[in-house]
């Protein structure tokens, strides 16, 4: 699958304006999204990569597909999982088998009160590639694949498919749609506190005590196609023509453009 | 999800299967039953294996040592999911914080005794879409550390009922790198009663559904076992695991074929511990309903991700053939 997008940075006093007009444009309400991002990074042993050795039991062939299999790229990956508002600040589900002892919750159980369990929580694996490179196209063109992960705690399958977890984050924002368009109007939120955790939250903060990773509050607006069949041209065409056409709608609001391609690089080093 | 067994039978690339051979085997150690097909079964599994590890390493006549596998399975009998079974990094990484968050999972490692010498392994079951994506993604996104190096499948197995055993066999076909015969493969399913079709499917509100017992149409009462969950303990699994394991033996003896066996291999009943130990705590008192509407998206749900778990162990660890 292919992902072709355009950006705009919209600062925080237009948004309110914007979200009316693409109301409008796209004559839907706007659905309040929250997702829970973590990134993970591929991993590997240390200083193992291109060593050769004998071959008696190899074919040359096969050894330089290894070898070159071995120093491919490897990359960043993020697990999205969507939270409800109410998750934010609420206890976790009474658990009386488990020890809850250690965790140094002062807040007594209520229970009417909303809970999170991460146990429960719905993940998916959504990997972008770096843009494409020199395309004639003015719209960021890059190979993704999103897949449904199991429930639950994703890092135990994580790491033994080779990816660790670095850090993680909270997406705040409105989506919709126009035909084949998805307009992703969002920020970045980060949790309080900084990251000292070497594992995904079990519970979620307040959503008022979540900061700002743009400390001015802007958003940016994202608009994308996601093309099944990335190698057909002609689908590739038509998408990023009818990015162009929201583009030429938008013109007197915001401005669309291609991002910078290395900014959006996902390869670990 | 019933109790199994599964055996494998290789054979040379240009020989004939044991297929027939097991086929009449069947006919003739169960005389008094009706040797027709009630159905057609298939599967297909990729393996992968870590990159570094096909590499000859440098201080030679020293094989590589504890080969890592990522295995894909989909099996047409659970539709509903397909098994990626990987096999655990050599240490945790990164070093994990041992703090509480450690404590829930505490005791789910301490299930089979593993006297293999390849590292453990996780098993995570995935909806059908995201199958073929997955592998697609390790394939083009993880080339230094995965490498695909073979596929199998059975492409049209047969499903017979041989009295409280369900029996499928079919012949198991490379597809890639080379087309080639590999063997024959035989599931071999316990259909009597059992303690573990008595355990309810927990839904996905946190609640039970008890005898529904979704992917598996063994009816608890026909089984003739209304249990509280307070009545079965960890070690009646254990128990039930094992005897059912010499009846599917005791089958499979009186065939008189010489086979790899899977039966009681290392994690075999997890799930059911688990959910047993779900079903537990559901039943001391504990709200464990969660209020999930608003949630929107939920094409893909999956009411028992864990059913044919046990299954997909035997077979996976039957077809990792060591290359």
């Amino acid at each position: 699958m292919h992902e072709q997008s355009l950006f705009a940075s919209v600062p925080v006093h237009q948004h309110h304006e914007l979200l009316q007009q693409l109301a409008g444009l796209t004559a839907m309400q706007p659905r309040h999204c929250l997702e829970r991002r973590l990134i993970f990074k591929a991993y590997r042993k240390p200083g193992m990569a291109g060593r050769i050795g004998a071959s008696q039991d190899l074919q040359q062939g096969d050894l330089q597909r290894l070898n070159k299999m071995l120093n491919g790229n490897m990359y960043y990956t993020q697990v999205v999982g969507p939270v409800s508002e109410s998750d934010f600040g609420s206890t976790a589900p009474i658990d009386r088998d488990t020890q809850m002892a250690g965790m140094d919750d002062s807040k007594p159980y209520d229970s009417s009160s909303p809970s999170y369990d991460y146990e429960r929580q719905p993940w998916k694996l959504e990997f972008r590639d770096i843009p494409e490179a020199g395309t004639r196209s003015a719209v960021t063109s890059r190979l993704m694949s999103s897949a449904t992960l199991p429930r639950g705690d994703v890092v135990e399958a994580m790491n033994a498919w080779g990816y660790h977890f670095i850090t993680e984050y909270v997406v705040e924002g409105d989506m919709f749609v126009l035909n084949d368009i998805a307009i992703f109007l969002h920020r970045v939120l980060h949790y309080p506190g900084g990251d000292e955790s070497s594992l995904p939250r079990r519970q979620l903060p307040a959503l008022k005590d979540m900061t700002l990773f743009e400390k001015s509050g802007s958003y940016v607006l994202q608009a994308f196609i996601i093309v099944q069949d990335g190698s057909n041209q002609e689908t590739m065409k038509t998408a990023s023509q009818h990015l162009f056409g929201l583009r030429e709608q938008l013109k007197s609001a915001v401005l669309l453009e291609q991002a910078d391609r290395l900014s959006l690089d996902t390869r670990a080093k | 999800m019933p109790i199994t067994g599964v055996y494998f039978i290789p054979s040379n690339p240009n020989a004939s299967t044991a297929l027939q051979v097991i086929t009449e085997r069947l006919r003739a150690a169960f005389p008094n039953e009706e040797l027709t097909p009630i159905g057609r079964w298939g599967l297909e599994q990729k393996l992968l294996r870590d990159t570094q590890g096909l590499l000859p390493s440098s201080n030679s006549n020293k094989k590589p040592s504890n080969p890592r596998y990522m295995q894909f399975l989909s099996l047409t009998h659970y539709p509903a999911h397909g098994f990626i079974y990987t096999s655990e990094p050599e240490k945790p990484i990164p070093a994990p914080n041992q703090n509480q968050n450690q404590g829930a999972r505490g005791p789910v490692n301490a299930i089979a005794p593993d006297h293999s010498s390849t590292p453990p392994m996780v098993m995570t079951t995935i909806p059908p879409s995201s199958y073929g994506t997955l592998f697609q993604h390790f394939t083009y996104a993880c080339q230094p550390f995965w490498n695909h190096r073979f596929t199998l499948a059975v492409p049209n197995g047969i499903v017979y009922e041989v009295g409280d055993f369900r029996v499928r066999l079919g012949d198991v076909r490379q597809t890639f790198p080379t087309a080639r015969v590999r063997g024959t493969v035989v599931e071999i399913e316990w259909r009597g009663p059992s303690v573990v079709e008595a355990i309810p499917v927990d839904r996905e509100d946190g609640s039970f559904d008890v005898g529904a017992g979704g992917g598996c149409d063994v009816d608890v009462e026909v089984a003739g076992i209304d249990l509280a969950s307070s009545a079965i303990e960890e070690s009646d699994i254990d128990a039930e695991y094992a005897a059912t394991a010499s009846l599917i033996r005791e089958f499979w003896g009186r065939l008189g074929v010489e086979a790899r066996e899977a039966i009681l291999i290392p994690n075999v009943g997890r799930e059911v511990k688990d959910r047993l130990r779900r079903w537990k705590k559901a039943g001391s008192g504990a709200d464990t309903k969660v209020d999930r509407t608003g949630f929107g998206e939920r094409a893909e749900d999956d009411p028992d991700p864990w059913s044919g778990a046990d299954v997909a162990r035997q077979f996976m660890e039957v077809l990792r053939f060591n290359r």
